[in-house]
């Protein structure tokens, strides 16, 4: 008589699945011309926007800044304020409690959700930057095509892992999109988007010392100013920690979720 | 017995009221609207300082018209979204009152709110510059405030007419919010824009008020050349013209909706 081991799907099948599925059902916003308006629009008229109010304010140096702070920022878009609304996403289907006791894997779970708002964070930010160069002329070194690469790849995985965080937080919320909202905007304030942070107050600056973009702008500009290879180094690594800190907490509090809904066996309360 | 009749009036209040109660019940949805403005309005306070005093005021009036934006512009061109989306739209089309009058009391209520998100914003971005703002003749800026809010909700209605033949109306709003920031020159002056962009300005109407808010509260403003009373012109003007569209358009509306029994096709 023939064993029946258990099915457990894979990581690696989870992970992808997951990917594959995402734009069509939790992140099911997140249609064709949806994607092309934050890749190739939002970026543009945003940097225009900053830019013209720079100039209007007559700072020197000031639009080559906040057109890079902003072409940074625009990443903030598909990675944090897509990302956090998947959890909305399964209240309003009716497929949370599905997830709940689905036995996948639960960090290939949820970032394989991550992966498809990973591209277009990579997308948004590199057009940005060659908006930025070509139509704002900002300086780029030509050597440092390698540095700026790694700098927006670490920046895009950091702030997806950012975007989870807060899908996390948005377990207990009724709603994601005031949360959303809030991340979407904040950091053109506290990341040094538009004016170095050192003009804000010490907390203010603490806060945007905790945000991932803050240290994926500084890299970007780095990597566009040329910088050498330790300061490169050291300003990847805040990158990556923020990114993987975030991914923690954000598992963390999925784990929680879970425990407290399987506990009380209702998760109608959020 | 008679059949009861409802008078055209009597279906506004009524879809007001019914907005003021929705709001009311989950007032929330004011800080999305608010988050966005405030921000840019603080960050746009940072860029200007030492730009000299009258900079206050473009900060102001650009996080204000952003705030006003979202509530009322956002809001009515979501009038008819948000019929589509819970499935009324059809019904709303199909009652005896013109589906105007019910997008009209919508637009009133969010009218009312962006003055809400104007004042709060105007507050945050005042308490930060820790001054008093430089306002020469606070009434009449508060009268053309409110007059710009009124050109951003006629350009709301044409929105929310053009909006039924199409399900693209979130993209539309969302992707296309800091083309029309740049557009009407909520914080900078349009004659700013490149000079063939300037037609595209002129064809909406709080490109108009908000030039002639400047005129009147910033002395030495160097807007579109022809100055105040030719601004305010121009923006009647063209919010009439905007009304007209969406009156226009929701009789038109109307008509196919009979003449072809549902709006699937759009």
């Amino acid at each position: 008589m023939a064993t029946t081991a258990p099915l457990r799907s894979s990581f690696a099948r989870t992970f992808w699945v997951n990917a594959i599925f995402a734009p069509r059902t939790s992140l099911g916003f997140m249609r064709l011309d949806f994607v092309l308006g934050t890749i190739f629009i939002i970026p543009l008229t945003q940097m225009a926007f900053f830019a013209f109010v720079a100039s209007l304010s007559g700072t020197p140096g000031g639009v080559a800044f906040v057109v890079v702070g902003n072409a940074v920022a625009t990443v903030t878009y598909s990675s944090v304020f897509s990302v956090c609304q998947t959890t909305d996403n399964e209240k309003e289907a009716g497929t949370m409690e599905h997830l709940l006791v689905s036995p996948a894997n639960r960090f290939a779970l949820y970032f394989g959700r991550g992966l498809i708002p990973v591209l277009c964070s990579l997308a948004t930010v590199a057009v940005a930057i060659v908006y930025a160069v070509v139509l704002f002329h900002v300086p780029f070194a030509t050597g440092s095509v390698g540095d700026l690469t790694v700098s927006i790849v670490l920046t895009a995985f950091a702030m997806v892992g950012f975007g989870l965080l807060l899908g996390g937080v948005a377990l207990y919320l009724r709603t994601s999109i005031i949360l959303g909202n809030i991340f979407l905007f904040l950091g053109l304030l506290l990341s040094g988007a538009n004016f170095p942070l050192s003009v804000l107050p010490l907390p203010l600056q603490y806060a945007g010392d905790l945000l991932p973009l803050t240290w994926g702008i500084a890299a970007v500009r780095a990597g566009l100013a040329g910088a050498p290879m330790g300061t490169m180094l050291r300003l990847w690594g805040y990158v990556a920690l923020c990114g993987l800190v975030s991914i923690g907490l954000a598992m963390a509090l999925w784990n929680t979720f879970e425990r407290r809904a399987l506990t009380t066996g209702s998760i109608a309360r959020f | 017995m008679g059949a009861r009749t409802y008078s055209r009036s009597t279906s506004l209040l009524a879809v007001l009221r019914l907005s003021v109660l929705t709001f009311l019940a989950d007032p929330q949805w004011l800080v999305p609207s608010l988050i966005a403005p405030v921000i840019f309005g603080l960050v746009s306070y940072e860029l200007f300082t030492g730009a000299g005093p009258w900079f206050v005021l473009y900060a102001i009036l650009g996080a204000g018209m952003m705030s006003m934006w979202g509530q009322t512009l956002y809001g009515s061109g979501w009038a008819t979204g948000q019929d589509r989306h819970l499935g009324t739209l059809e019904p709303t089309l199909t009652a005896p009152t013109p589906y105007v009058y019910v997008v009209a009391g919508r637009v009133i209520w969010n009218t009312l709110a962006g003055l809400i998100g104007g004042a709060i914003v105007f507050v945050v971005v005042a308490i930060t510059y820790g001054h008093p703002i430089p306002l020469a003749n606070p009434l009449l800026f508060f009268l053309m405030f409110v007059f710009v809010i009124v050109t951003l909700a006629a350009v709301g209605v044409v929105f929310a007419a053009a909006y039924v033949y199409t399900r693209y109306a979130g993209f539309v709003q969302n992707v296309g919010e800091f083309a029309f920031y740049i557009g009407t020159g909520c914080m900078f002056p349009v004659v700013l824009l490149p000079f063939w962009s300037n037609p595209i300005s002129l064809i909406l109407p709080p490109t108009w008020a908000l030039d002639a808010l400047r005129y009147l509260a910033i002395p030495g403003y160097q807007g579109f050349s022809w100055g105040f009373w030719w601004d305010m012109a121009g923006a009647v003007g063209t919010t009439c013209v905007y009304l007209a569209i969406a009156g226009t358009v929701f009789h038109r509306v109307e008509r196919h909706v009979l003449e072809a029994g549902d709006l699937n096709d759009w």
